[in-house]
């Protein structure tokens, strides 16, 4: 129905209806079906399907025996069936047009678009083969053995057909259909092989059945008396041309649409509607001029798949992916339901058990011995022969589909007087092959023991290996002076290094072009994804505890003992963890301080981005992947710390020399975490003799910077960081109980009057070394064992900082060259601190504890010196944060907390 | 041009894979190769021009002269070999055979792993160290100029870790993983068949394409 008004959906609003046509008297609203009908219908349908899909997958064991296919199928015909029952005539079928224009194009664009290439052309030769060989032969047989069942006079009489209705009807019963494979296959997971050969043959078998299609109801409107020689040469040569043409046409829009996505990078919200549009108009193009708009779709997908995907943003690629298979599966799902639907209408069908058994029977017998006989010829060239077994399963996968049903549509019944017939034996072959080979497959596959596809991530090593295995493999056949498969294969991936990709793909993205890397690159990011999810939920569990936090007995109890489960559970890598028991409130300061960490990781990345502002702001999804980069790069580097401390456990003086340093600066060390591994490890690391030897983190060395400088005021400063804390309960009155549960220790010296009450981290008095022992970054790998149990690896670690600081530095190159610049910004900002702290130490300790306790504006005052260091903007950043957890108590005023610490580090 | 007299022994051994129309075949590339010399030396490779090309040329031509490849008791590197060594080199390549069976199969894998094991290991101590894991990356990826050493490092060094978790699991605290050892690295190599991938066709086929 054609829209006639300009405006408005199905209700107009009262104020637009006067008009110079306005019947009688003005209309408040306008029943306007007509115009909508046709829109609406389409969107119910598609209602209906997917929500019969989500009852479908209501239960678990109906999907896993029955394909989605067949229910959709037996829903269409309960829908046809009502829809035939109530309005005494069928009114909706599966319409050939509607299937060819707007149905097939979004299967066949996702199956090309997510081929896996490789697979695809290293089968190329027995795809086609069975595509082309295959396919013939199963007509041809079809057709033949069929007119000879109508010559014996099995059939009814009414079946007027000829050789060639016969041929005709065998060329669109043959064919293999890939939205039927597609779907019973899918859920099969049959090796890798198999399945692209049969989903292969399925696709690339379009070509032909279009020409013969085409060709045979050429020669039944002609009638057999008029066809010359020439016309079969024809046939052949359409074919060529058909199968040829099509591709070309692929190729060629495949090509535009990797150049156009070269230069969407302003435009990114249209990048996905380049794939969809180019594709179809490949599609519509290749029908225009009747070259098979399959073939052109699927080589369309699987060319520009390459380059595409490096032009186009990572929120393109997953619209795309996602927008693909939506259409895609809702396409099918219609088709299906539909099949359903058309096969109620028995007006156009007339049944005959002979055709239809006939073609049953000739259909699985022609598919099983071309296969076998096909396999035979193949298998003396294959190197990975096709066994018995796949054989069988090829076999029995021929299914049939909606492309056999829609041609027979469309055969015209003035030339083809028995269409009728044909209408009815294409119904039930589909119906067949879809739902009772669709239902036995499945068992069929476990029965054969078929090799199933293992569905495992590729790991670096592998696809290592396999990059090797291919440069061997062509460099071989260079030297053995055979140019096969491989050699050309290398010839093609260097002419595509060189012009291919360098014409289609950004700048950008040709110059980081590399499979291993991307594999490196995506295993990272995996590894990280799934840490951070892990520590997550643990920070999550945290943050959930601060609010209901009155005493720190309720938290031990609640989560922190949890968070310690967790954590306990996990082998533990640290020696020095194990040799000492800890007591129980050590683990909750090693908890608390996970929990700290937590609530302190959200503002740096706050303070990160808002730093950036003044450069080109990174894509934040390229944020988020450095940041993750990140977080998986420092846990690989810390649980390699973990061991290079043990390593060193061996030599005790190295050992108590690093520990005194740690002990320094703990917090800051956590905190500046991802700021100060980016310092290069020049100067950092001069007089600690045994980390020449072997880097450690520069986390470690700026520790070490802090407590060079501070070495001699570090008997007063240490365990300042929770003290703040504990200063406010002195101040109202709750002092000394209260205190012991704070988290960290005051070194006995540094602690005189309240604060010598502190009684457990200090067991043994004069080492700080101890007490640091249970606390937090321990704690932290102890929890990273956890996390990473599996990764936990560990190698003779020669020189990993500096990788990490270069896997960084090229992971921000992808980004954006600013970000190059945060390693230097970062450790410019943290030197002030430090090149103060000789003068100002009681100021530069609070300044780190501050990102605890301290509101900016009492570090800005203790240190007014620095109040241009970039520190600034993070505390207040952090200072949100902060005020969460103190909600749960008393909310204390700045000022006599400023007073205690400063007594604090007067002390 | 006849079957050379070396080839008594070769054919046993590679009786199964190669008729002696493509020992004919291969003779002549070797003469081709060598011209018309008995050995073929390192620098005779440098004339195939296809070779050119290949990032990790170095370690294939490397693996055409290792003593461990070609079955010789003593270790290090051949100054040239002779047609039977370049058909012991090319016998590794050659595809399975449909009648295998299991242990046949088994002692064929471990005998194509064992020729890209001696590739990994140059310097021939029975250990993928780190280092030489590094190199391979490197020239793997060389052909890549955009595309740092540091990355590649970084790349190699993750690969490593990988390998280390998966031969040796979770590891004790002062444990140190030196390198890949043969059994390791069968281990990493559970996941792929490389009987169906380490092949080239040319030795299953017997109509031969003369390129040259």
């Amino acid at each position: 129905a054609e829209r006639s008004g300009g405006s408005g959906g199905a209700m107009q609003p009262p104020a637009a209806s006067p008009g110079p046509a306005a019947p009688a008297g003005a209309e408040l609203l306008r029943w306007q079906w007509r115009e909508v009908q046709a829109p609406c219908l389409v969107a119910a349908w598609i209602l209906v399907a997917s929500l019969a899909k989500i009852v479908f997958h209501l239960s678990r064991k109906v999907t896993s025996v029955v394909p989605e296919s067949c229910l959709l199928i037996l829903l269409g015909l309960g829908l046809g069936g009502i829809v035939l029952a109530v309005a005494k005539k069928a009114e909706y079928q599966l319409e050939p047009n509607m299937f060819f224009l707007f149905l097939l194009p979004p299967i066949v664009l996702d199956s090309g678009y997510f081929m896996p290439s490789r697979l695809f052309f290293d089968n190329i030769g027995a795809i086609l083969t069975y595509a082309v060989v295959g396919t013939l032969w199963n007509s041809f047989a079809t057709g033949t053995a069929l007119w000879g069942l109508h010559r014996a006079g099995l059939m009814d009489p009414g079946v007027e057909a000829g050789l060639m209705d016969f041929l005709l009807f065998g060329s669109l019963i043959s064919a293999v259909d890939p939205v039927a494979v597609l779907a019973v296959f899918e859920e099969v997971h049959v090796n890798e092989t198999l399945f692209i050969i049969v989903f292969g043959e399925s696709l690339l078998n379009d070509a032909v059945t279009v020409v013969l299609y085409k060709v045979f109801n050429s020669f039944v409107e002609l009638g057999p008396a008029h066809i010359h020689a020439t016309d079969y040469v024809k046939g052949v040569a359409s074919f060529f041309l058909v199968s040829l043409g099509g591709t070309a046409v692929g190729l060629l829009f495949a090509f535009l649409l990797a150049l156009i996505t070269r230069f969407t990078k302003r435009v990114r919200i249209i990048e996905p509607l380049f794939v969809f549009l180019l594709a179809y108009v490949a599609y519509l193009a290749a029908e225009m001029v009747s070259l098979s708009a399959i073939l052109a779709v699927t080589f369309c997908g699987i060319c520009c798949k390459k380059y595409v995907e490096a032009n186009i943003s990572q929120k393109s690629r997953t619209t795309v992916k996602y927008t693909m298979k939506t259409l895609a599966s809702s396409s099918e799902t219609i088709i299906f339901m539909f099949l359903g639907i058309s096969a109620v209408d028995t007006s156009k069908w007339t049944w005959d058990t002979a055709l239809v058994l006939g073609t049953l029977f000739f259909i699985l017998l022609f598919r099983a011995v071309g296969v076998v006989l096909q396999t035979y010829v193949l298998n003396r060239f294959r190197l990975i022969p096709l066994d018995r077994i796949d054989q069988v399963v090829m076999s029995y996968g021929g299914l049939r589909g909606a492309v056999a049903f829609a041609l027979v549509i469309l055969l015209d019944r003035e030339k083809v007087k028995a269409k009728d017939y044909f209408v009815a034996t294409t119904i039930v072959v589909v119906f067949f092959t879809v739902i009772v080979q669709g239902l036995t497959i499945k068992p069929l596959v476990t029965w054969l023991k078929v090799k199933r596809s293992d569905h495992h991530k590729p790991t670096l090593n592998e696809e290592l290996h396999e990059h090797a295995f291919d440069h061997i493999l062509a460099a071989v056949e260079d030297i053995v002076g055979h140019h096969g498969y491989h050699y050309w294969r290398d010839k093609w991936e260097q002419f595509d290094k060189k012009y291919l990709s360098q014409l289609l793909m950004r700048k950008s993205a040709y110059r980081l072009r590399d499979e291993i890397w991307d594999v490196y690159y995506k295993l990272n990011i995996r590894d990280a994804i799934s840490f951070v999810d892990q520590g997550g939920h643990v920070h999550s569990a945290a943050k959930l505890a601060l609010p209901s936090m009155p005493s720190r007995t309720s938290m031990s109890e609640s989560s922190v003992t949890n968070l310690l489960r967790e954590s306990g559970s996990g082998a533990c890598l640290d020696l020095q963890v194990i040799d000492t028991v800890r007591s129980r409130r050590d683990k909750e300061d090693a908890a608390m301080h996970h929990v700290l960490r937590g609530s302190l990781y959200k503002p740096r990345r706050r303070y990160k981005a808002s730093y950036s502002r003044h450069f080109i702001s990174p894509d934040k999804q390229e944020r988020q992947d450095k940041e993750i980069f990140r977080q998986n790069m420092k846990r690989r580097l810390e649980t390699f710390k973990s061991t290079k401390h043990n390593v060193c456990s061996s030599k005790s003086k190295a050992r108590l020399k690093e520990k005194g340093r740690k002990k320094a600066i703990p917090l800051l060390s956590q905190k500046n975490i991802s700021l100060t591994k980016e310092t290069p490890n020049g100067k950092t690391h001069r007089n600690v003799p045994w980390q020449d030897a072997a880097p450690v983190l520069v986390m470690v060395s700026s520790e070490e910077e802090e407590s060079d400088s501070s070495e001699t005021e570090k008997e007063d400063d240490e365990g300042i960081v929770f003290v703040a804390r504990a200063t406010d309960e002195v101040l109202q009155g709750k002092t000394t109980p209260e205190l012991c549960k704070l988290p960290l220790t005051v070194p006995p010296s540094a602690s005189p009057g309240s604060l010598d009450v502190c009684p457990s981290p200090c067991i043994i008095p004069p080492s700080p070394t101890l007490a640091e022992k249970e606390l937090p970054w321990k704690g932290d790998q102890a929890d990273l064992a956890v996390y990473v149990s599996s990764e936990t690896t560990k190698i003779v670690p020669v020189d990993m900082q500096k990788a990490w600081n270069q896997s960084i530095s090229s992971l921000e190159s992808i980004a954006s060259p600013p970000g190059i610049e945060s390693g230097p910004q970062h450790r410019r900002f943290a030197c002030p601190v430090l090149e103060e702290q000789p003068q100002s130490a009681c100021q530069a300790m609070p300044e780190q504890s501050s990102c605890f306790q301290f509101p900016s504006h009492i570090s800005k005052s203790g240190r007014s010196q620095s109040d241009s260091s970039p520190e600034g903007p993070e505390q207040q950043e952090l200072q949100p944060l902060m005020a969460t957890e103190e909600q749960g108590r008393v909310p204390p005023s700045g000022e006599p907390r400023w007073l205690m610490f400063n007594r604090a580090s007067h002390l | 041009p006849g079957v050379p007299q070396g080839s008594a022994p070769v054919t046993s051994l590679l009786s199964l894979a190669v008729t002696s129309e493509q020992i004919e075949h291969l003779h002549r590339r070797f003469k081709q190769l060598s011209q018309d010399q008995l050995t073929i030396r390192k620098e005779n490779f440098d004339s195939i021009p296809d070779l050119e090309f290949n990032p990790i040329r170095g370690k294939i031509v490397h693996a055409f002269f290792d003593k461990r490849n070609l079955r010789q008791e003593s270790d290090g590197l051949a100054e040239e070999i002779n047609f039977e060594d370049f058909l012991t080199i090319m016998s590794y390549f050659r595809p399975i055979e449909m009648n295998m069976d299991e242990e046949q199969l088994d002692r064929f894998r471990k005998e194509k792993l064992k020729f890209l094991f001696h590739m990994y290991d140059s310097d021939h101590d029975g250990k993928i160290t780190l280092q030489e894991y590094r190199n391979v990356v490197e020239e793997l990826l060389s052909g890549n100029p955009h595309l740092e050493k540091e990355s590649a490092r970084s790349i190699a060094d993750g690969a490593m870790m990988e390998a280390a978790s998966i031969c040796v699991g979770q590891m004790g605290p002062d444990q140190v993983y030196e390198g890949i050892t043969f059994e390791d690295f069968l281990k990493m190599w559970q996941g792929i068949d490389i009987e169906t991938k380490m092949h080239v066709r040319f030795l299953n086929v017997d109509t031969i394409a003369h390129c040259y």
